[in-house]
């Protein structure tokens, strides 16, 4: 009798067992179709940020040359305190249009948004990089992450619309929301790009060598987080200027006698 | 609750203040004898009790310049923003419409915020196209002589444009902050003033033209410097006998096919700021009466 009772609850052991197995088997299955669907994303979300992306980030300096001609920026120290004020008016000005964009991704908020940008962006040179990287940033996005028709569809809609300016940082955010990114992560992207563009600009202008440049990124990095951290989340209505003499500056680009950039 | 509101309209073909209030801390004044009896304009100071705004103060005032009417909204002196006392925020609000045809001139002396000070003003324009406006909107970074340079803890300044009602046209806000990298004066260099002067509307076209001009002829020369090829920084500093320049101008345009402009100013003195703007805006001398920042 008692034999009997241990081979009935061996039977229900080894019953639960292999129900629990099958269990496993299944959450394993999902689980690999997820990270598989994740580690899909991540090729996507590596080449947004690439910056061998055609965009055109490279024609950019953010100000950088304006600044150099009015010898208000030297040498490496002077460049890392350049950075750092990019960055910081960058998350100022920019970042609650990435947010807005990302927060909701549909044609009427992007349009909206896009809009109060660019009755923001009162600095015509930076007003018209935005609109330039903007342009170039959607019909890239368009035609490479074709899995997303949205994206094609507000890019068809907007073309030839005066309503449209196309502006940068929105349609960053937007992308970056449609390929996966949380909004957070968009945020520090955007931060992330102009970092790398004003750098890369920094090595083409001569003001700092390739690994120089590199070891530079590296050490504003934590800088960049921190300014990521303090300016994220921010509704539109919050956003301002911070580095007015970078502002004025960089408005000056279109007195330069020789450039090499656009803005 | 407002504590001022001036209104102005045409009576008998000429610009009238048919309503005006204040209280305190904010005082208006509206003398009668600025320019000659043939200009048609209305002269505004707006004096604040004491010669400056105290800790916690909270101003808001709203300005109507009816139909072809032209209304002058100006200072005795600098604006000074005394020292924050238990990070109170003062305050400073402007709402002002400006009609078909009409002109308004704001043309303050500068903000000057002493040490510690905490700082905050919002002007909001609502336009027409026929309408026309210039604002003058600066600050200096402080009591230059006491060794106050940009020593306060907050300043931030809002203008914002709006045609026909609600289409925004010109979202600008300055915000100098101590903050955790870096102080404001290293954000501004050895500049002691900054400055934004925003041009609006039909009667202001000349005026527009003729600084978008100055400022390019003047600024190319500041920055005939060929860029630096070589790398090396020691020999290309002591290359550079040219310095940072003293006066640093750029002009954009804004709005619908670009009619609006707004000049930007980073400058190392005062004086030369205030001479920039008697010099670009002497030629609204008839149509005000007085010149600007004479």
């Amino acid at each position: 009798m008692w034999n009997l009772l241990r081979l009935h609850n061996y039977e229900i052991h080894i019953a639960q067992g292999l129900h629990l197995q099958m269990m496993d088997e299944e959450r394993n299955d999902s689980d690999d179709k997820s990270l598989s669907s994740d580690s899909c994303r991540l090729w996507s979300q590596w080449q947004l940020l690439d910056s061998v992306l055609p965009t055109g980030g490279f024609a950019h300096s953010c100000g950088l040359e304006s600044a150099m001609q009015a010898c208000l920026v030297f040498g490496p120290e002077d460049l890392r305190k350049y950075v750092v004020h990019v960055l910081e008016n960058t998350g100022s000005l920019l970042l609650p249009f990435v947010h807005a964009a990302n927060m909701s991704p549909d044609l009427q908020t992007w349009q909206k948004i896009d809009r109060l940008l660019d009755a923001t962006l009162t600095n015509e040179v930076s007003r018209k990089a935005s609109i330039a990287q903007g342009s170039a940033l959607m019909r890239v996005a368009a035609a490479v992450f074709s899995e997303i028709p949205s994206i094609k569809m507000m890019r068809d809609t907007s073309l030839g619309s005066s309503m449209v300016s196309l502006h940068h940082a929105p349609i960053f955010g937007l992308i970056c929301g449609l390929l996966g990114f949380d909004g957070e992560t968009s945020q520090r992207a955007y931060m992330f790009i102009t970092m790398r563009d004003v750098i890369s600009a920094a090595t083409r202008l001569n003001l700092v060598g390739p690994l120089g440049a590199a070891v530079l990124q590296h050490h504003v990095g934590p800088i960049a987080e921190d300014l990521s951290k303090k300016w994220m989340n921010r509704d539109v209505e919050e956003a301002c200027q911070t580095c007015p003499l970078l502002d004025t500056v960089q408005g000056c680009h279109g007195y330069l006698f020789s450039r090499l950039f656009c803005s | 609750m407002e504590t001022g509101k001036v209104v102005v309209e045409k009576i008998g073909g000429k610009s009238t203040v048919i309503r005006c209030f204040s209280k305190y801390p904010l005082k208006i004044i509206i003398p009668n004898k600025v320019g000659s009896s043939q200009t048609d304009a209305v002269w505004i100071y707006t004096i604040t009790y004491g010669g400056g705004i105290v800790s916690g103060d909270s101003i808001s005032c709203y300005i109507s310049v009816g139909e072809s009417c032209t209304a002058v909204l100006t200072t005795q002196s600098s604006t000074k923003v005394y020292k924050s006392v238990g990070s109170k925020c003062s305050e400073q609000i402007l709402e002002a419409t400006v009609g078909r045809d009409a002109l308004l001139v704001i043309i303050p002396d500068p903000v000057t915020c002493f040490s510690t000070a905490k700082y905050s003003q919002m002007q909001i324009f609502k336009v027409f196209h026929e309408s026309s406006l210039l604002i003058v909107d600066w600050i200096t970074s402080g009591r230059h002589e006491r060794g106050e340079k940009w020593d306060f803890s907050l300043y931030k300044s809002t203008n914002r444009i709006f045609l026909e009602g609600n289409e925004p046209l010109f979202l600008d806000t300055i915000l100098l902050e101590e903050g955790s990298q870096g102080s404001i004066s290293e954000r501004l260099q050895d500049y002691q003033v900054i400055a934004m002067i925003v041009l609006w509307g039909p009667k202001l076209k000349l005026i527009q033209n003729q600084i978008q001009e100055d400022v390019k002829k003047m600024m190319s020369e500041q920055f005939r410097i060929p860029s630096i090829n070589s790398g090396h920084f020691a020999k290309a500093h002591s290359d550079h006998c040219l310095s940072k320049p003293n006066f640093i101008a750029s002009c954009s345009v804004f709005g619908p096919k670009g009619i609006g402009v707004v000049v930007r100013i980073a400058s190392m003195t005062t004086e030369s700021v205030y001479k920039f703007l008697q010099h670009q805006l002497a030629s609204m001398e008839p149509v005000l009466g007085v010149s600007p920042y004479f």
